[in-house]
């Protein structure tokens, strides 16, 4: 699906004294299978953005268009077009009403008119790739589960949705580091097979970076940068200019050249980041070895 | 000198879910925390954590075994007002945790409900708003600031009632990183300067490098227990996929390629100066 944003504007709660300006004038354009990442301190308009591309939102002025039909309108196009979007909120706990965990995940396949068996097999699915053994975890109540079992059994409801395009909203928040890695490893694996469009909101931009070809910032409401990954996340001075710390690797390097060490800081990939560090940590030992040896003759 | 402040005894706690089927959380829990410690307590999804937490101010009782808060025993009834005061809590989000239309009637609603009389309420208020920087805002309607902010003002929600302690659920995952390093900060403080008692629940490692002390639960146990240095690097962590902080599991890898660096480098400042220094 090809997903087009239009000089779109939000305000919330417009005319009141409480009117907040969430989004102002955001154009974007993210092509089928596109990976992208978004993110950008709180308040500036992330999830604001991604409701409306999920069509839950209307604009205040501008619009969001799915293969070129307006995302919120009421016709049996656009609902046709906003079935294929699953959006995993921020906040699950909100969204969460059915009494078991497989009744939960199964709510939006129902709704898709599949069978039994395809209900079934679907929630059987999205459980294994958020890592819940469906034995124990099917008949439990959802609100009556960990932070963490929560969040996991919401992501697996979009999941089980299988949308051409997904968007996840701070997906890991609360999941342990394990369960984030193999979360983020069985979705990466997914998106490549099914080619579906993958949106990620997050704060956490070392684990966004091993998930996208392109990052947008957004500050106050407006795209500050758009480009691929690592010109974007590898560039503290423009990260810190939108109000974000750079990953923890950049933050690294970025120390190390500030003591004179000539390493590039835009790495991300703590693999990388390890290499840089121990390429020009041996070619300077070597260099100081010489300078010992060549002094001593 | 260390007195006892939380002292758990063979703690279990049992849910028993909707089909009558049994949840083991807690097997087992024999603990003390001290009054003054900053402690970090983390471990897997679904490990216990957050039961464990809700235990030390009786919004849980034990099934089987004692808690004990401040010599006060949780499951006595006549106790469960004192325990409440002692021991505050702050959840992850902000948003279901903020009530009121201005920050500064949102911070005295504690206080409200344990009937303390307003003059008594306004200085709480004034103080509680002073110690997390929030003076400022006190007549800002809530939903009015970043997620950082908000968390501040819960947090002063919670000193207002003047516990002796408190657990902080999970109070950053919400936050960008500036949010996350005005709570952590905040928190710091808070333990630093006026002997609050923390306990901090986190599924970041980074963060509970701050902690003097480590928890890790592991299947409504405690697995591991010791100052971070100890317990962030240990090879238990590897098998309950905990991973280590940033740092360490960098001056790991380069460790493992030759670079000779000490072990116990858990911040990026600390890893950076160390590198310089070889
Ligand atoms: N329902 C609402 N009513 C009024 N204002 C709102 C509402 N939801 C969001 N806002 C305001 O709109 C702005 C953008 O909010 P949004 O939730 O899109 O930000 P975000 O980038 O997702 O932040 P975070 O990182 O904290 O999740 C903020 O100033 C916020 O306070
Ligand atoms: N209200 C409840 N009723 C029944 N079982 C529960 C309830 N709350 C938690 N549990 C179960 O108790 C165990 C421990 O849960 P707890 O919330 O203490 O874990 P946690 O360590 O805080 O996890 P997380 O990191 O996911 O927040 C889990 O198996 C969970 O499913
Ligand atoms: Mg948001
Ligand atoms: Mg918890």
């Amino acid at each position: 699906m090809h997903i087009r944003v239009e000089s779109l504007t939000h305000i919330y709660a417009q005319g009141t004294p409480a009117e907040r300006v969430a989004l102002r004038g955001i154009t974007l354009e993210i092509g089928p299978g596109e990976r992208v990442g978004i993110s950008g301190p709180t308040g500036s308009g992330k999830s604001t953005l991604v409701q409306h591309i999920a069509g839950l939102l209307t604009p205040t002025s501008g619009q969001v268009l799915l293969d070129g039909v307006p995302a919120h309108a009421r016709t049996p196009e656009a609902r046709a077009r906003r079935h294929q979007v699953g959006l995993a909120f921020q906040f699950p706990e909100a969204q969460m009403f059915e009494l078991t965990v497989s009744r939960e995940v199964a709510f939006g396949p129902r709704h898709l008119g599949l069978n039994a068996d395809e209900i079934a097999g679907r929630v059987r699915w999205a459980l294994e790739m958020v890592g819940l053994d469906p034995e124990s975890f099917a008949e439990r109540v959802p609100f009556a589960l960990s932070g963490g079992e929560m969040r996991r059994v919401a992501l697996a409801g979009i999941l089980a949705l299988k949308p051409r395009v997904l968007i996840l909203d701070e997906p890991t928040a609360g999941l342990d580091p394990r369960g984030r890695a193999d979360i983020l490893a069985r979705l990466r694996a997914w998106q490549a097979e099914t080619g579906a469009t993958l949106i990620l909101v997050s704060h956490h931009l070392d684990e966004m970076a091993g998930m996208v070809d392109r990052v947008v910032l957004l500050a106050n409401g407006q795209v500050v940068a758009d480009g691929p990954t690592r010109s974007v996340l590898g560039d503290g001075y423009r990260l810190r200019a939108a109000g974000l710390s750079p990953p923890p690797g950049v933050a690294l390097l970025e120390a190390l050249r500030a003591a004179g060490w000539p390493v590039r800081t835009d790495v991300l990939d703590i693999e990388d980041v390890v290499s840089e560090i121990a390429r020009w940590f041996f070619n300077h030992k070597d260099t100081k070895t010489r300078s010992i040896i060549n002094r001593s003759f | 000198m260390s007195i006892p402040f939380i002292q758990t005894r063979a703690l279990e706690h049992v849910y028993t879910a909707e089909d009558g089927r049994s949840i083991p959380a807690l097997r087992g829990i024999d603990l003390t925390v001290h009054r003054g410690e900053f402690v970090a307590l983390i471990g897997p999804n679904g490990s216990g954590k957050s039961t464990l937490a809700r235990h030390f101010n009786a919004l849980l009782l034990p099934t089987a075994g004692e808690v004990w808060v401040d010599g006060m025993l949780t499951s006595d009834p006549r106790h469960v007002q004192a325990v409440r005061q002692r021991v505050g809590m702050v959840f992850q989000n902000p948003d279901n945790q903020l009530v009121a239309g201005t920050v500064e009637e949102d911070v005295a609603f504690g206080p409200e409900n344990l009937g303390i009389p307003p003059t008594e309420i306004r200085r709480r208020v004034d103080e509680a708003l002073e110690v997390v920087g929030m003076t400022d805002y006190r007549r800002h309607p809530p939903h009015m600031l970043s997620g950082g902010q908000k968390q501040r003002v819960v947090i002063a929600g919670a000193l207002a009632t003047r516990p002796d302690c408190i657990v902080f659920d999970e109070p950053t995952s919400m936050l960008d990183a500036e949010g996350r390093r005005q709570v952590l900060q905040t928190v710091r403080r808070l333990n630093a300067e006026l002997g609050l008692t923390v306990i901090l629940i986190t599924q970041s490692m980074d963060e509970a490098a701050l902690a003097q002390r480590v928890l890790v639960m592991d299947g409504g146990r405690v697995v591991l227990d010791g100052p971070p240095e100890a317990v962030l690097e240990a090879e238990e962590l590897d098998g309950l996929g905990l991973g280590r902080p940033y740092a360490a599991e960098v001056a790991r890898r380069l460790r493992a390629q030759g670079v000779p660096l000490p072990r116990g480098l858990l911040t990026v400042e600390a890893l950076a100066a160390a590198l310089q220094n070889i």
